[in-house]
């Protein structure tokens, strides 16, 4: 019987004795750094959220400051009485549109002569210029009062101005020449006081200013076109609407105190809800998120509204109808569309597509459509054009990518009961696919609200909440969005200015918009997840 | 109806012996056919739109960059840099001189009493331009590869199910939705104001920290508009594009190549670096091509952390030292385009120098997607395991 075999030389298997430095071996801290490369993207989501609250977040805080000026200095209390005088002016607007549309439907459909129009038009430009000399006692008021409180108000700024200025120089070792700097304190109190002073006045004027209005109503001429009655008729209405709001505006006016002090929830809903984005104002800056909000969504839902469709029938055709060689040209080359720049469509969109649209909008042919002709060359449409191109092939890639996913056996199991391929593609196909398509059209979404440079080139910049009441023509307004904003003033603010922090806060909402978008989409996707995929 | 879809039978005309499985026009056939139309019609608008702009780019673009003569390009435009159009009437004919020929000409001849209409930008060529986004897209590729590709290699050969894992996917998912314009925002806010610098004395209105033993301070002053605090931020706005593609093709990789090497013996390490990696390269190749087309389109970024209107001299002129390049701003195509056609107005004397520009900007964009898009369909068939 042989001897059992002694063990040979099992070196092999012994783990040799490793490099280690801090108890780590050469492997591990290969693994550490691929695995502190991998870190890296939370960290920089981290830094991104981090460093957009550093420079935003005190703009709360400034924007509190930057109210209760407005308010300490009467800035407030003259723009109650102003708002009464805009309302005046819309009137007056309303009632030089009726004489537009009158004197059109004389000449037009009456077939007069623009002079003879003109002259059976006199009573109504009689009655117009009355009407609107009732308010000049009001605007008298309101121009001598914004005086007051904006020179109260600049007074205060350069204060402050001031005040900083000594910090400077103390912080420097600067003592004698900062003592040398001034400051006046303001009198908010007595500045307020000069203002409230005039209310017994505004009280003998609006009651004058409601007899004078209610006197020169009743003798409203009727219409010479019969077509405009209704109009007028709504004018008097409206009229009577306006009177009916002046207590409230006395309340208001009464009631005013400029100690009450301005609320951090304040500074917040001026901010979030605040539909005036107005900046490097003489009387006061707003900083509202809300024109851009809805201007941003205006865009989008242009965009979406062509873009959705698009995507979404390209793919099914191109995944379900299309033949494979077709299927193999035709794919990638609208994959290639989304790598056209966006600066590039934009500057297509200024030189080309904005012409072609106004040109397009002239038409009479045309014209039956919402909001043609317009005379913006550039605008929401333009912009969403532009912008569905930029969605479509995004919107079309996730989609095809969802509709290939639905298991073959779906597919066959349809066409063997007999059903034609429509049918199976609309009842089969799509409602499997369903929840891909959703995700891909809210990624698409996503791409849209924060594409920067199509909207900042073509979208017109016009600061303003869209005329909701237009019904579609709404299309043809400029607007201005969240990311033009940005690029278009960040790079003009003085820094740490309270615009600029306000910029980093439309930054933060867009950074939380995105992410919450992406968060919907993978929910979308992980809620309706097809059993056995 | 497309005649050759597999899973159908032949049609009626194909076959008219074929009985009971002829098609019959039936109304719902009839349908089909309308909707099928309808989504063909779709499609090819899609393209036709895709098409027009890339040829309206091209046709007026290539007026700017081709001529007639012999060479046959106009080199002046792509070596030139941007100067400033004087356009008038002289001795009955109109000139358009570039702003240096324009001095010259002034020198010479009498020019009392004409009009001369000036357009910024407009003559010469966009030479820096392309050099500062070459630049940009260079480096801040190297950048989001390097950060990239280990990121991958970590997520698909080391990592496990875990937690930790699930919030570094999440992230790089939502990251990849962030708009450009935040990155551009985080970009200013990190880089230009806030990243460290080395200086000898501390800062005095900022942050900074003592390297001790050494001398050396670490100023939290902000690289500026410059050229790194750009690489960084086009970096990070692609490093999830380049990240989720490069862990795809790693994970193409078969599971029985890794096995194997470690099975004879191999350190993890070692069997990636030799058993993975050559496999995944070509794929990792085409991602960053991918990241490429995408940081080079991009100008929301760069508008405030990297590009300047205009800098007079090339990115390696006029150094003090050899590491002042990372820290000046550059001229980009991208920023070029967007000032041209927002700032100066559309007219037959501007649009040689939107469209050119617009045209050089497409035409590279585009053979860099091209260029990825043939790589891909390479890749596919050149690899089957």
């Amino acid at each position: 019987m042989p001897e059992p075999r002694k063990p040979s030389n099992v070196s092999f298997l012994r783990n040799r004795a490793r490099f280690r430095l801090l108890g780590l071996t050469v492997d591990d801290m290969i693994r550490l750094f691929f695995g502190g490369n991998a870190v890296v993207s939370v960290v920089v989501l981290g830094l991104i959220t981090i460093f957009l609250f550093k420079e935003g977040h005190s703009f709360f805080g400034d924007n509190r400051r930057n109210l209760e000026t407005y308010r300490r200095a009467g800035l407030e209390y003259v723009d109650y009485m102003r708002q009464q005088e805009r309302d005046h002016t819309a009137l007056i607007r309303w009632l030089s549109d009726v004489r537009v549309r009158q004197l059109r439907e004389l000449t037009e459909v009456q077939g007069m002569d623009l002079a003879a129009a003109n002259a059976a038009l006199a009573p109504f430009d009689d009655f117009a210029g009355s009407f609107s000399d009732t308010v000049e006692d009001l605007r008298g008021l309101v121009s001598d009062l914004t005086d007051v409180a904006s020179a109260t108000k600049t007074q205060f700024l350069v204060n402050e101005d001031k005040r900083v200025q000594k910090q400077q120089l103390l912080a420097e070792g600067l003592t004698e020449q900062a003592e040398q700097v001034q400051i006046d304190p303001v009198d908010f109190v007595a500045a307020a006081e000069v203002l409230t002073g005039t209310l017994p006045y505004y009280r003998e004027l609006a009651a004058a200013f409601e007899e004078a209005l209610r006197a020169v109503v009743a003798e409203i001429p009727a219409a010479v076109a019969p077509g405009q009655q209704p109009r007028l008729d709504r004018f008097t209405q409206l009229v009577a609407d306006y009177i009916a709001g002046f207590p409230a505006v006395e309340q208001r006016l009464s009631t005013w105190d400029p100690n009450i002090p301005v609320g951090f929830g304040e500074a917040i809903t001026a901010f979030v809800f605040g539909r005036q984005w107005l900046t490097a104002s003489f009387w006061q800056d707003w900083y509202g998120i809300v024109p851009l909000f809805t201007g941003s969504l205006l865009v989008a839902f242009i965009a979406l509204v062509i873009a959705v469709p698009m995507g979404v029938c390209s793919a099914i055709y191109i995944n379900q109808i299309a033949r494979p060689a077709e299927q193999r040209i035709v794919k990638p080359c609208i994959e290639f569309i989304s790598a056209i720049p966006s600066v590039v469509l934009g500057f297509f969109g200024i030189a080309v597509l904005g012409q072609t649209l106004r040109a397009l909008s002239q038409f009479e042919s045309l014209a039956w459509i919402p909001g043609f002709p317009f005379s913006e060359r550039l605008n929401a449409l333009t912009a969403g054009c532009l912008l569905a191109l930029i969605a479509t092939p995004t919107i079309f890639t996730l989609a095809e990518d969802a509709i290939n996913n639905v298991p073959r056996a779906f597919k066959e199991a349809s066409l063997a009961l007999g059903a034609t391929r429509l049918q199976t593609i609309v009842r089969i196909v799509m409602p499997a696919s369903l929840s891909g398509v959703i995700s891909a059209v809210l990624l698409g979404l996503g791409r849209v609200i924060g594409e920067t440079m199509v909207v900042l080139l073509c979208a017109g910049n016009r600061i303003q909440i869209p005329d909701f009441t237009k019904g579609l023509a709404i299309v043809t307004e400029p607007v201005h969005t969240m990311t033009g904003i940005v690029a278009q003033e960040m790079g003009e603010v003085v820094r740490g200015s309270i615009h600029y922090r306000a910029l980093f806060c439309v930054g933060i909402v867009l950074f939380f918009l995105s992410l919450l978008i992406n968060y919907v989409a993978q929910k979308v996707v992980r809620r309706y997840k097809l059993p056995g995929s | 109806m497309p005649a050759a879809d597999t899973p159908l039978p032949p049609p009626a005309s194909a076959s008219a012996s074929a009985g009971v499985f002829a098609r019959r026009p039936t109304p719902a056939r009839r349908t089909e056919q309308v909707a099928f139309w309808f989504f063909r019609a779709v499609t090819y608008t899609v393209l036709a739109c895709g098409f027009f702009v890339f040829a309206t780019i091209f046709w007026r673009g290539s007026e700017a960059v081709f001529q007639a003569q012999f060479p046959f390009v106009n080199f002046d435009f792509l070596t030139q840099a941007p100067e400033t159009l004087h356009v008038f009437q002289h001795e009955g004919a109109e000139r358009r001189l570039g702003d240096a020929e324009f001095r010259v000409f002034r020198e010479n001849n009498d020019l009392q009493g004409v009009r001369v209409e000036s357009y910024v930008y407009s003559a010469g060529g966009i030479f820096p331009n392309i050099v500062g986004t070459l630049l940009l897209v260079v480096g801040s590729m190297s950048i989001a590869l390097l950060l990239g590709v280990a990121a991958a290699i970590y997520l698909s050969e080391y990592s496990s199910h875990s937690r930790f894992i699930e919030t570094i996917r999440l992230s790089i998912l939502n990251l990849a939705g962030v708009p450009s314009i935040v990155f551009g925002l985080f970009g200013f806010g990190l880089f230009v104001l806030f990243a460290p610098v080395f200086g000898e004395v501390a800062a005095p209105n900022a942050p900074s920290l003592r390297l001790w033993p050494l001398d050396l301070y670490l100023n939290f002053t902000g690289w500026n508009v410059s050229l790194l605090a750009g690489w960084f931020t086009l970096a990070f706005m692609v490093l999830p594009v380049v990240i989720t593609a490069s862990e795809e093709s790693l994970r193409s990789v078969p599971k029985g190549f890794r096995e194997g090497s470690l099975a004879l013996g191999a350190t993890k390490w070692q069997s990636i670096r030799t058993n993975v990696l050559p496999y995944a390269m070509p794929g990792i190749l085409t991602s960053s091509i991918l990241g490429i087309a995408r940081v080079a389109g991009e100008t929301a970024p760069i508008m405030f952390t990297a590009a300047y209107v205009v800098r007079d001299k090339l990115p390696w002129q006029g150094l003090d030292h050899w590491y002042d390049i990372f820290f000046q701003g550059v001229m980009a195509l991208p920023y070029h385009i967007y000032v041209v056609s927002s700032k100066i107005p559309q007219n037959e004397y501007t649009e040689r120098v939107q469209y050119g520009a617009a045209f050089v900007f497409l035409f590279l964009v585009a053979l860099v997607a091209l260029a990825s898009v043939l790589l891909r369909n390479k890749l596919r068939s050149s690899y089957r395991w």
